[in-house]
């Protein structure tokens, strides 16, 4: 039933009270104590003691009841049987109950759409949450219908909203804004994997970025269920990206820099695939308090003979006055680069996550402090500049990082309007004002597009992250779940959590019992 | 009211519930299902705990059916109802109940037809034990109540 705002924030202001519970159980000692338990909680309680009766009293009207908890053990019917026809055709939560404390079960119920699972004897501590899975469930379903043409509207209505929101999305990317507010966009996260990239920019490549417009990058993507406006926001992402990489182009530091620190990152494992993409120039960072690495730049001429070796190769991807960025956009090496002589002391980022963290941190700080003409440089932060290895790990990056909840992006937005010319003039401190120098921990999501409206966020943190949690999240409950079971610290993965798996894999050892726990990579830690 | 006669019997009702508690016939379980009774619904408790041996009666007897022919056992039913025998006892705190069922889940699990027979014959004797010493309680909550007192909480700890 659809309600307006105002009405379902009245019922809520009396949720849970009154929540409609079915209480399907075969033991009748069970259910009645479970009733009574119930109404304890001040919910309104049906019971059955048949999953067949159960389920007839559902279909009949299915917005009888808010929610359905039920025994797993029963003679008409499979616990689980129900469970899943129940989230099929109403889609309402369902919490299972049992007896049974086995891990497997308690899997098997996730899997087949449980909310929760509780064990019996049931306390009434429990009871009085599993709201919870109401307004949650309600919350995903309006989140859906607002996406796709839901139940309830009139397709005409549904479209031109549709393309209104699509608009006015485009609109506020052209601006700049970043006011995506994961909660408030609803639109499902699309992962822009390194390989899904390529495509895009491939296509892009191809059309001419001047004439690449979403509908036919789309086209030439050929991805399933990419849908128009992931395209679009991802230009429109990529567009910004691009202009701010050609601004800097002409400073001749910056092809030095982007590199370097192109290499540094790529020599990273777990970062997010869309640095490479972005030219960078955070590697300013090093050069800035680097004398070391200044040294290595004595004139112009060499820095010249990069920018032009690194021109030549742009010319591919990019049209025109993208030439500079466009290479590096797709993550290539640069090999001249390694003329350059610059350490290549970068292998303990290799499987660090940690010193992921640690190295724009420092290069952050660098930032911040721009009369470090002294060689501050950090140790173990040395560009790497093993081109044949670029590639891999890149890949690496894109593979792993992108997955992880990690604010990438401020590390790397800040740094657009560095100051370039001050690299090549090493008289002058480089100072980066949108530096923020505040944020420097690589950890912290906080400024995720929300700060400098200045900034550009290529791929979008937030909506990494959101993707992030969104696959972690259809299990809300996971602690509740484990709880009675062998507390088994682990990650419970979907199984449908991709390339979640790999970031797992690469960053946990994992633990597979022999047991049943084939799908889904559970992973006991 | 005999207030003597009322001091007594609560008191008697007390140490009788504590020591339930204490040769591990009740756990706390069956505290939980008291806490659940109130003026709306009196004799919670004396439904639900003959609910439950109601049921201990029909699966004790399902099972002794599947366990009869040494030659033709269901250790699938016999497991099923061991298994609602767990849950329900563990329901309303019949510990010694459902610890015969832990044991007898396992002899179900390695097919010991022997094993299951004697845990049917403890389980059996457990739960009408128990019958025996819950009707004492209630009857003494009813002499309470009608000599015009109340039943005490009793903390069990």
């Amino acid at each position: 039933m659809t309600m307006t705002i105002e009405q379902e924030i009245e019922v809520l202001d009396q949720f849970p009270v009154g929540m409609r519970v079915l209480a399907v159980d075969d033991d009748q000692t069970c259910l009645r104590i479970l009733q009574t338990l119930l109404h304890r909680c001040q919910y309104h309680v049906t019971t059955t003691n048949q999953a067949q009766t159960a389920l007839e009293l559902l279909r009949e009207n299915k917005n009888k009841f808010d929610l359905v908890i039920s025994d797993v053990d029963m003679p008409d019917m499979d616990g689980f049987k129900l469970l899943e026809l129940v989230g099929l055709e109403m889609d309402l939560p369902v919490i299972m109950l049992s007896a049974h404390s086995d891990p497997k079960y308690v899997m098997k119920g996730v899997k087949h759409g449980a909310c929760d699972y509780l064990l019996k004897p049931v306390r009434i501590e429990e009871l009085k949450n599993i709201w919870q899975h109401v307004v949650r469930k309600s919350k995903l379903k309006k989140n859906k219908s607002s996406v796709s043409n839901g139940p309830g509207n009139s397709d005409k209505a549904n479209n031109n909203r549709k393309r209104k929101e699509q608009y006015e999305e485009e609109e506020e990317e052209e601006r700049g804004n970043e006011n995506d507010d994961p909660t408030a966009q609803k639109k499902p996260r699309v992962l822009w994997t390194h390989e899904l990239h390529n495509k895009f920019l491939a296509a892009v490549d191809h059309l001419g970025v001047e004439k690449a417009v979403p509908k036919k990058i789309l086209d030439l993507m050929n991805v399933d269920k990419l849908t128009r406006e992931n395209v679009a926001s991802h230009l429109q992402k990529f567009r910004v990206a691009l202009k701010k990489v050609s601004d800097e182009a002409n400073q001749q530091a910056n092809r030095v820099a982007i590199d370097s620190h192109l290499m540094q990152m790529t020599s990273h494992k777990g970062l997010g695939g869309f640095y490479h993409h972005r030219a960078i120039p955070v590697g300013s960072g090093q050069f800035h308090g680097g004398a070391t690495m200044m040294r290595h730049f004595p004139s112009n001429r060499n820095l010249g003979r990069v920018n032009s070796l690194a021109g030549g190769m742009f010319q591919s991807s990019f049209p025109r006055n993208h030439n500079d960025g466009g290479n590096i956009l797709q993550g290539l090496p640069l090999p001249p680069l390694e003329e350059l002589q610059i350490n290549k002391a970068f292998q303990s980022f290799d499987s660090q996550q940690n010193s992921l963290m640690v190295a724009p941190n420092n290069l952050l700080l660098l930032d911040g402090h721009p009369q470090s003409s002294s060689p501050s440089l950090n140790p173990g932060f040395s560009p790497h500049f093993e081109t044949s290895n670029n590639k891999q790990r890149l890949e690496h990056w894109s593979n792993t990082v992108l997955s992880t909840n990690m604010p990438q992006s401020n590390v790397h937005s800040k740094p657009d309007s560095l100051e370039w010319t001050a690299f090549c003039d090493s008289a002058t401190p480089l100072i980066n004002p949108n530096m923020d120098t505040s944020s420097t921990s690589f950890c912290r999501n906080t400024d995720f597009g929300s700060s400098n409206a200045a900034q550009t966020d290529f791929f979008h943190p937030l909506q990494m992250n959101q993707q992030h949690a969104n696959n972690w999240g259809p299990m809300p409950t996971e602690a509740q779940v484990f709880r009675n079971c062998d507390p088994k610290e682990g990650l419970h993965m979907a199984s449908d959590a991709g390339s979640l798996d790999d970031i797992v894999n690469s960053l946990m050892t994992q633990e597979q019992s022999p047991t049943d726990f084939s799908e889904g990579g559970w992973v006991m830690v | 009211m005999n207030t003597i006669v009322v001091a007594q019997l609560q008191r008697q009702f007390q140490d009788y519930m504590v020591s339930l508690y204490q040769q591990g016939y009740l756990d706390n379980q069956f505290t939980e299902l008291r806490k659940l009774q109130d003026e709306g619904s009196p004799d919670f408790v004396a439904e639900v705990v003959s609910l439950f041996f109601d049921d201990c009666a029909k699966l004790i007897n399902d099972m002794s059916i599947s366990l009869e022919r040494p030659d033709h056992v269901d250790f699938k039913q016999v497991d099923s109802g061991v298994h609602q025998l767990k849950g329900s006892s563990s329901s309303v705190g019949a510990r010694r109940v459902k610890n015969v069922c832990i044991a007898f889940k396992e002899c179900c699990d390695v097919q010991n037809r022997e094993g299951c027979l004697r845990c049917l014959q403890q389980v059996d004797y457990e739960y009408k034990m128990l019958k025996t010493k819950l009707q004492d309680l209630f009857n003494l909550e009813q002499q309470i109540l009608q000599a015009g007192g109340t039943i005490p909480q009793v903390d069990i700890n």
